[in-house]
């Protein structure tokens, strides 16, 4: 019989020891600058960024209390929702396609990682530059291949604008979604396909019962980095129209960038990035647990 | 013994990363954007042996900002020995994020070459002019530029150039429709259906209302029509009778189409674009436009910018430099007065200003400034003459980003009485 480890000090101290380094790393990178926001949110700042001391909820009532919160975090929450839904249905689809066998099949996959690779703020150039109004490229292709025959304005209202800048982020969330998805869908046994096919299953009954449960938690952890990438993300909606007009593209993050540094609200700025955190935090939270849950019934 | 030598290592690691994340959190509390971290530390502290050191952000104008400070600090070490000068050339863009930044970690830089300061002599972080800039640099100066720097009878910061507006108009354009050059809100109605009729493709008159300089918009209008941010008595009077028709007026045009296609995004800097492509007839511009248009091969004019009061008014934009009160020595005073001096000398200040398409500031400089380009003579006068934002005023941020609001609420259909009784109500209570 194999002697029971001897219980020391050093044996209890050891698994602390080496996970003290990403403690660390967390603590500087991650908790430290919540901190200072938390600090910042409930206290007085001065427009030159001077931190004048603790004033309670002050800063939480005067942003509650705007017209304009309402509308931000109504388009916020429009925006995360359609960007990461319809990004993981599509991102889903396009991991089912790359998963067959088909001659080029390494190379759409890298075709696919393209708009993952290149930098957010150029992705958002250039979808500004396709739907502009006087050069676009949308505009002269259409018109060299004789569709149209004057400029068409494809941004009319600010609800058209905010569609652009929700397709522009679905395109550029797609390959993540795909990726993860695809990972899952490699780790199927092919087996119960083939257990499946004997047992006379059609493609949606196998796609219902196999696949979808066994990349389920694939699909989760990329739904929930998705939320939080997607709620808090700035440079497609800063690059296309900076949260203009009066405000009906802007989220919450845009709207505390622009009550930050161009109103010198910083007090203001940092609550509206407290509340922010707080329901990610809640969507997270219910989101992670509830899938989980289901998971281990 | 394997465990052991694990332990030791685990424990170096450790040690070394929190070494390194020491230096880290400075770094993090301090994200400078473009700002190298050498430049980052304080004045006071920051002697180089036995040199004084001198810091400045300047803002950075256009592609040769850059490159003409780090020349002009090679030159200006060169003359003075026991000056160790550091300029940190930021964008427009990041300026304030950077600015602010420092102030909050206390690492505010001795000089500062912004736009706005009225937010920082509010928390007494300035020093007055007269305490850093030599009596004969500070006579150089329009007075008419250094009383927009006054709050409580002090100057506070001294102006580095400014920029006038007027509008540009395409010669051939107006003359294939057959007008004249409007000089009255009347005859720009009329000489932009003109145009409109004359050739569809092309936008009469550019309008730009966005979150980048929709402020400008308003000033255009309600000056031009007798109202304006403030009254007589320095008042906030946003809700005046001129300034809801001026705004009226503006947003009139856009919705019988007589201008570019949205005006909440195309910033001036489309509307150049346009103006040089040849799709755009008319539009409000600085004297930067004059060497964009020119080098586009467009047939340009500029004019007064048309009113409905019956007296054009210019809007001038005009920047600074002042000086952050970090405790500076007697010694170090003088260094930064050296530096100040150096910059307003007379050739290379004129040289700077002709670099980046702007307007003097000194009276020396427009005079080198007109002998150098004849086309200058015009503007300096149009600057003279020009009304400027209230930005002494503390609210001035809030009713700037206000005004900007109220237009696109207005493009969007809002009533703009409403909107500006609204506004005047928050920002003057």
């Amino acid at each position: 019989m194999k002697r029971k480890k001897p219980y020391t000090l050093l044996n209890k101290v050891e698994p602390y020891l080496w996970i003290l380094p990403s403690i660390i790393l967390m603590a500087i990178f991650i908790i430290v600058p919540i901190g200072f926001v938390f600090r910042m949110a409930f206290s007085q700042v001065t427009k030159a960024g001077l931190v004048k001391g603790f004033c309670g909820f002050d800063n939480f009532s005067k942003v509650l209390k705007s017209a304009k919160f309402g509308l931000v975090l109504k388009n916020t929450i429009i925006w995360t929702i359609l960007v990461v839904g319809l990004s993981t249905v599509l991102g889903f689809i396009l991991a089912l396609l790359l998963n067959n066998e088909f001659k080029g099949r390494k190379i759409a996959r890298a075709i696919v990682v393209f708009p993952w690779a290149t930098t957010l703020v150029i992705q958002a150039s250039v979808w500004k530059f396709i739907i502009d109004t006087d050069y676009g490229a949308l505009n002269t292709l259409l018109k060299t291949l004789g569709i149209i025959e004057r400029n068409v304005n494809w941004t009319p209202a600010p609800e058209a604008f905010f569609a652009w800048e929700i397709a522009c982020g679905i395109f550029v969330t797609i390959p993540f979604v795909c990726f993860t998805a695809l990972s899952g869908l490699q780790s199927i046994d092919a087996s119960y396909y083939e257990a499946a096919t004997v047992d006379g299953a059609n493609y949606w009954q196998k796609l219902g019962h196999i696949t979808l449960p066994l990349v389920k938690p694939s699909l989760t952890v990329a739904t929930v980095l998705n939320i939080i990438y997607v709620f808090n993300s700035f440079p497609i909606v800063w690059t296309i129209t900076k949260g203009d007009p009066a405000s009906r593209t802007d989220t919450l993050v845009t709207y505390l960038y622009k009550l930050a540094f161009y109103n010198g609200k910083q007090g203001e700025a940092a609550a509206v990035s407290v509340i922010g955190f707080l329901i990610l935090l809640v969507c997270a939270s219910i989101y992670m647990v509830s899938t989980l849950k289901k998971g281990d019934e | 013994m394997k465990k052991l030598i694990a332990m030791l290592l685990v424990l170096t690691m450790v040690l070394a990363l929190a070494a390194c994340g020491g230096s880290k959190t400075a770094e993090t509390q301090a994200p400078a954007a473009e700002a190298p971290a050498e430049t980052q530390a304080p004045a006071a502290s920051a002697a180089d042996g036995e040199k004084v050191t001198v810091t400045m952000i300047a803002a950075q104008y256009g592609p040769k900002t850059g490159d003409w400070w780090t020349e002009f600090e090679k030159k200006f070490e060169a003359a003075n020995d026991g000056i160790d000068l550091v300029v940190d050339c930021v964008s427009w863009n990041d300026i304030y994020t950077v600015v602010n930044t420092r102030i909050a970690n206390g690492q505010a830089p001795d000089l500062l070459n912004i736009d706005v300061f009225a937010d920082f002599q509010a928390d007494g972080l300035l020093l007055p002019a007269e305490e850093w800039c030599s009596a004969e640099t500070y006579a150089k100066f329009y007075q008419a530029f250094l009383d927009q720097s006054e709050i409580d009878g002090t100057i506070w910061a001294v102006p580095d150039l400014a920029s006038a507006r007027a509008m540009y108009y395409n010669k051939d354009i107006l003359d294939a429709a057959g007008v004249e050059v409007p000089t009255t809100w009347e005859e720009l109605t009329a000489a932009c259906e003109a145009i409109q009729a004359y050739d569809p493709d092309i936008y009469p008159w550019g309008i730009d209302m966005t979150t980048d300089e929709g402020q400008a918009a308003f000033a255009y209008y309600t000056w031009g029509n007798g109202g304006g941010f403030v009254d007589d008595n320095d008042e906030w009077a946003l809700n005046s009778a001129e300034n809801v028709a001026a705004v009226e007026y503006a947003v009139g045009l856009v919705k019988a189409g007589l201008t570019n296609s949205d005006p909440a995004t195309n910033t001036r800097y489309d509307l150049q674009d346009l103006f040089c492509a040849g799709k755009l007839a008319m539009m409000i511009a600085p004297n930067a436009l004059s060497s964009q248009a020119g080098e586009a091969g467009v047939n340009y004019g500029f004019a007064a910018i048309p009113n409905n009061s019956g007296t054009s008014v210019s809007a001038g934009v005009m920047d600074r430099i002042m000086c952050f009160d970090n405790g500076q020595t007697a010694e170090q005073m003088a260094a930064i007065t050296a530096v100040v001096d150096a910059f307003y000398d007379d050739e290379p200040y004129a040289e700077w200003v002709l670099m980046e398409g702007f307007l003097p500031a000194t009276s020396a400089g427009g005079e080198a400034c007109a002998a150098a380009d004849p086309a200058m003579g015009a503007w300096i006068d149009i600057v003279g003459s020009a009304k400027f934002y209230p930005t002494a005023k503390a609210e001035w941020a809030d009713v700037k980003q206000g005004v900007i609001d109220v237009e696109q609420q207005a493009l969007l259909g809002g009533n703009v009485q409403e909107l500006l009784d609204a506004l005047q109500a928050e920002i003057a209570g």
